[in-house]
């Protein structure tokens, strides 16, 4: 069946099974920012905007989505002009493996925007379902708070600064000329 | 528990402790290193180790745009999706499989039962390791005799996910059902039903006995510990602790995507920490030739060991050398919990023998240590409970450390961050604290007394044998670590609550581990210079997601005098990167790091060379800084750009730079942590509340302190959740218990209290710049601290992991 949505104000026809869930969808798109941790909408990787709202995409099933826009860690910065959280997580160093990162930018996006000026608790309790295995969740809390006074206008000064080193290398496999890539 | 008599080894390890002053010893590990002198820079004179350069590949990670291995399916229009049939007894044979109805469904691909040709029928091991495995090859990538509910017995391949789980489930297998064991103690015992029978097993491991479900015994002894116990001027003392089957729990799902490429030879993209041996190990099973396999790591999203085993590849492989086309296979994250890897549970006893005055005799571990179905890491994490935690105690002159380990038909176990350290450090750092305070010594002053210091020379390290793993102390921050630590948690001015029935402790627990594993390590890298002065950087060192690549950046740009910018880092691709073992035992930065910065020291030489005759000026005048090389007598220079140019299309010489480097060490310096832990408990009702953790690490010189803190608070939370979750639980049929993550205790932003991590700078000069490990040492030390607080608060001790309110309330009532 056909489905329309718009994923970061592009509008889209996609095609989608009965029993396929959001998160699937938007990854067979090209959204690989989208993670997915679980099978069940638990670990938060998959976060999304749907209509405004914070939603685990691999938890909304995609026909119930018809109609309905998308926003995705996408949307946010680019590499070379980050969203504030963005350059927040990776000045703090509130980055590891990096996998759950985008659910969590997504969550910390939605907190700022009804919350701009958080408390530690409040910030915990916002990403209280975006598991993290790497970081013991120290530097993405730290990130948030900082994040939040840079978004405020604030001067915010990175806890560590850090300097860019190039943005375009991450990829080690892309670098090996296979065809098939 | 066993009660048997252990012998003494044999080979030297019965010698008495032998005084420093003995010159071989020195001669053998001297205390002076021979330290090139560019290795020890004070703070001020590093330009980019120690500083915080950006982890390189963040801005592709916080915008989504980094692969993992699943985001390579787009890449492969005709990709298929595989899945597994799972054994669903814990013990049997597999007497019948139907696989009719699955092979006749649309969309399917291949179906692979044990005796298909595409799967291999050889033994192997899962684990890891370096050749040949220390872990018993007890497994088949398919199996008929099934020893654990997860055992794979079938899979399939099909054009989607959905119609691969359909397949699987249209697959009926007949079972003949054996007795089968769960519990670990029931095992050992003779009449227990046996999971191995002969010939199940090759390359079988020290101390072996399938009849009665062992895999491996060890023991090593220093001095004379029985002697110790005996004496009558000793008080001795004993105590029993118990730790968590823990899951690994990382976010990316074990992945792994297999296709044969343009020149027939076999490539996989995978989530592994060890490319290498995963290629050898492949090799070995499909009897392929090592050079006709390339292991391809992207970007993995979290390993803490669970990916140092080849779990999953050889299943895509064989489906796609059976389809005849591109395969993926994701575990579920149900099967992560039942059916990947595990933290193996263990039951450790401790005994010391202390004089009147504090002094510690002897200390002797035990550990009873449950592998699950097979043995992969059995041996060597059992042995690390004893030689991780036990060096740190070095005053004490006799020390013996004995394990058995044994088969049940449960999950697999195999490595996983802290290696065998945090179940050696629960017994050790909480029966310390019990005999501190039976004996109304200072907890921490008890420890300081025994402890290292530089100089030492680490017997106990070497005490399961291993030819040079016995080590000399050249670096160690345990004084500044415990001080810090004491300061930062409020040791010494601790508030009690106003309510009566609430009561505030401190629990302190120290922790040493290793920085790789001795004489068993290899990394290497290499350099080339490109015309604009920028580098290409190939190292077989593998980023699992802790920011090793960025290590490896700092560590060559402060060689080379560059900006981290002008190298571009490219790991883990075994046709294309240099040889290394992987991404385990806290070796990365120590050993890989050191093949790059000696890769790039062998390009600096020849970038001299070209500098020297460019300005005609002496070799010994010239140093890299800033982009340029220049000449300390005149100030002249030039810019590594022009070299670049001049080297590659000089009028009169050609050149391509090109720098290798390759590191092997029988060094393997232990880090250090100190962990406070402040918790307040509700003697009414058991409650407690974790107020802080404070973890100081003795890390060397970190290269790149934010991402070491990283390092060290994930950790922290890793041990928290082995101190307070129950991990993965089993039933009576040994099927995990857990499936999702919300069945399973990974603490989440809010139950985890806020971690303060400190870092010690220490100079270890084998290290490059100083550097060793940090990111397993702060893994061993909250369940200990914790047990610790609780009997400091409350007065009860609760050494079977995980506290909770419930044991804490039963122990105050006298239960």
């Amino acid at each position: 069946m056909e489905i329309k949505l718009t994923i970061n104000d592009e509008s889209k026809t996609v095609e989608v099974e009965p029993d396929d869930d959001l998160a699937t969808v938007l990854r067979q798109n090209g959204y690989t920012g989208v993670k997915c941790g679980c099978d069940s909408g638990v670990c938060g990787a998959s976060k999304v905007f749907v209509d405004d709202e914070v939603k685990m995409a691999c938890g909304v099933d995609a026909p119930n989505a018809d109609g309905s826009e998308i926003r995705t860690i996408e949307a946010l910065g680019t590499q070379d002009d980050l969203h504030p959280i963005q350059e927040a997580f990776v000045d703090h160093f509130a980055v590891q493996c990096g996998f759950c990162i985008p659910g969590m930018i997504i969550e910390a996006e939605s907190l700022l925007a009804d919350t701009p000026d958080p408390s530690e608790a409040e910030v915990r309790e916002a990403i209280d379902d975006n598991l993290c295995r790497c970081t013991g969740y120290q530097k993405p809390v730290e990130a948030i708070l900082d994040a939040a006074d840079r978004m405020r206008g604030e001067q915010s000064v990175a806890a560590d600064g850090g300097s860019q080193i190039r943005p375009d290398q991450a990829d080690c496999t892309d670098h090996d000329g296979d065809t098939n890539e | 528990m066993s009660d048997e008599p252990t012998d003494p080894q044999t080979d030297g390890g019965t010698a008495s402790k032998p005084t420093s002053e003995e010159p071989t010893e020195f001669e053998e590990h001297p205390l002076e290193w021979d330290e090139p002198e560019n290795n020890n820079k004070a703070p001020g004179e590093r330009d980019s180790v120690s500083q915080p350069a950006e982890k390189f590949d963040d801005r592709k990670l916080v915008t989504g745009q980094a692969k993992y291995t699943a985001d390579y399916e787009e890449r492969f229009p005709d990709l298929a999706h595989a899945a597994v049939v799972r054994s669903e007894v814990p013990h049997g044979r597999v007497t019948a499989i139907d696989t009719d109805e699955a092979a006749a469904m649309d969309g399917v691909h291949a179906v692979l039962t044990p005796s298909s040709d595409a799967v291999p029928d050889a033994k192997y091991t899962s684990a890891g390791q370096s050749y040949p495995e220390p872990s018993p090859w007890d497994m088949n990538v398919l199996n008929e005799h099934v020893r654990y509910v997860g055992d794979p017995v079938a899979a399939v391949a099909a054009e989607d996910a959905d119609t691969a789980a359909e397949a699987v489930d249209a697959i009926d297998v007949e079972y003949e059902e054996y007795d089968h064991v769960v519990d670990p103690e029931a095992a050992f015992d003779e009449d227990a039903p046996q999971l191995f029978g002969e010939d199940e097993v090759e390359n079988e491991i020290v101390g072996h006995d399938y009849d009665r479900n062992r895999m491996s015994n060890i023991e090593g002894e220093i001095g004379d510990v029985d002697g110790s116990l005996d004496r009558d001027d000793v008080h001795v003392h004993e105590t029993e602790w118990e730790t968590i089957r823990q899951s690994h729990a990382q976010v990316e799902k074990h992945t792994s995507l297999a296709y044969t490429d343009e020149d027939d030879r076999q490539v996989l993209i995978t989530s592994t920490q060890v490319p290498n041996h995963t290629r050898r190990q492949l090799a070995h099973l499909f009897d392929i030739p090592i050079r006709d396999i390339r292991v391809k790591k992207p970007r993995v999203g979290g390993g803490f060991g669970g990916k140092q085993a080849m779990v999953v590849e050889p299943i895509p492989l064989a489906l796609s050398l059976a389809a005849d086309r591109p395969v993926i296979y994701e575990a579920s994250r149900d099967e992560e919990f039942y059916a990947m890897r595990s933290r193996h549970p263990m039951q450790v006893r401790a005994r010391t023998a202390v004089t009147d005055d504090g002094r510690i005799e002897a200390i002797d571990l035990y550990a009873l240590s449950n592998t699950g179905a097979y043995g992969s890491h059995g041996m060597t994490v059992a042995g690390n409970v004893g030689s991780k935690p036990m060096p740190l105690y070095s005053k004490v002159p006799n020390a013996r450390f004995e394990a058995d380990i044994v088969h049940t038909n449960t999950p697999q176990t195999g490595a996983m961050r802290g290696y065998g350290a945090p179940q050696g450090t629960l017994a050790l750092e909480g029966h310390l604290d019990e005999v501190a305070r039976d004996l109304d010594l200072d907890p921490i002053e008890f420890r300081q007394d025994h402890y290292m210091e530089v100089g030492d020379l680490d017997e106990i390290a070497g005490m399961m044998g291993g030819e040079g793993a016995e080590r000399r102390i050249r670096s160690c921050g345990l004084d500044e670590c415990v001080e810090r630590g004491k300061e930062a948690i409020g040791w010494d001015d601790l508030e009690q609550p106003d309510e009566d029935h609430l009561h505030r402790g401190i629990g302190m627990a120290l922790s040493a581990q290793g920085t790789g594993v001795a004489g068993d390590e290899l990394g290497a890298a290499q350099i080339m210079m490109n015309e604009d002065g920028s580098f290409h950087l190939q190292v077989g060192g593998v980023d699992i997601g802790t920011g090793a690549d960025t290590a490896f950046i700092q560590i060559a740009a402060e060689v080379l005098g560059c900006d981290e910018n002008d190298i571009i880092v490219k790991s883990s691709d075994t046709d294309n990167t240099p040889f290394d073992y992987g991404a385990y035992a806290s070796s990365t930065t120590y050993i890989s790091g050191m093949a790059v910065k000696k890769a790039a020291e062998d390009a600096k030489e020849r970038i001299l060379d070209w500098a020297s005759r460019m300005l005609d000026e002496s070799v010994e005048n010239l140093e890299t800084r800033d982009g340029e090389v220049v000449s300390e007598e005149s100030g002249d220079s030039v810019t590594l750009e022009d070299i670049g140019y001049e080297s590659v299309y000089g009028h009169d010489d050609r050149e391509h730079i090109l720098g290798k480097g390759t590191h092997s060490t029988e060094e393997s310096p232990p880090p250090f942590a100190a962990q406070f832990v402040d918790v307040t408990v509700d003697e009414e009702t058991g409650e407690f509340e974790v107020n802080e953790l404070v973890v100081a690490v003795d890390c060397g010189v970190a290269i790149n302190p934010g991402m070491a803190e990283g390092q060290v608070e994930g950790a922290n939370h890793m041990s928290y959740e082995m101190a307070v979750s129950e991990g993965v639980t089993v039933d009576e049929r040994g099927r995990a218990e857990v499936s999702d993550f919300d069945e399973y205790g990974l603490p989440s932003a809010t139950e985890t209290p806020p971690i303060e991590s400190i870092l010690v700078e220490t100079h270890e000069p084998t290290g490059p710049f100083g550097a060793k490990s940090v990111a397993e040492v702060p893994t061993n030390t909250v369940p200990p601290a914790l047990s610790n607080a609780i009997r400091e608060a409350v007065g009860v001790r609760i050494n079977e992991m995980p506290v909770t309110a419930e044991k804490i309330k039963a122990a105050l009532d006298g239960n």
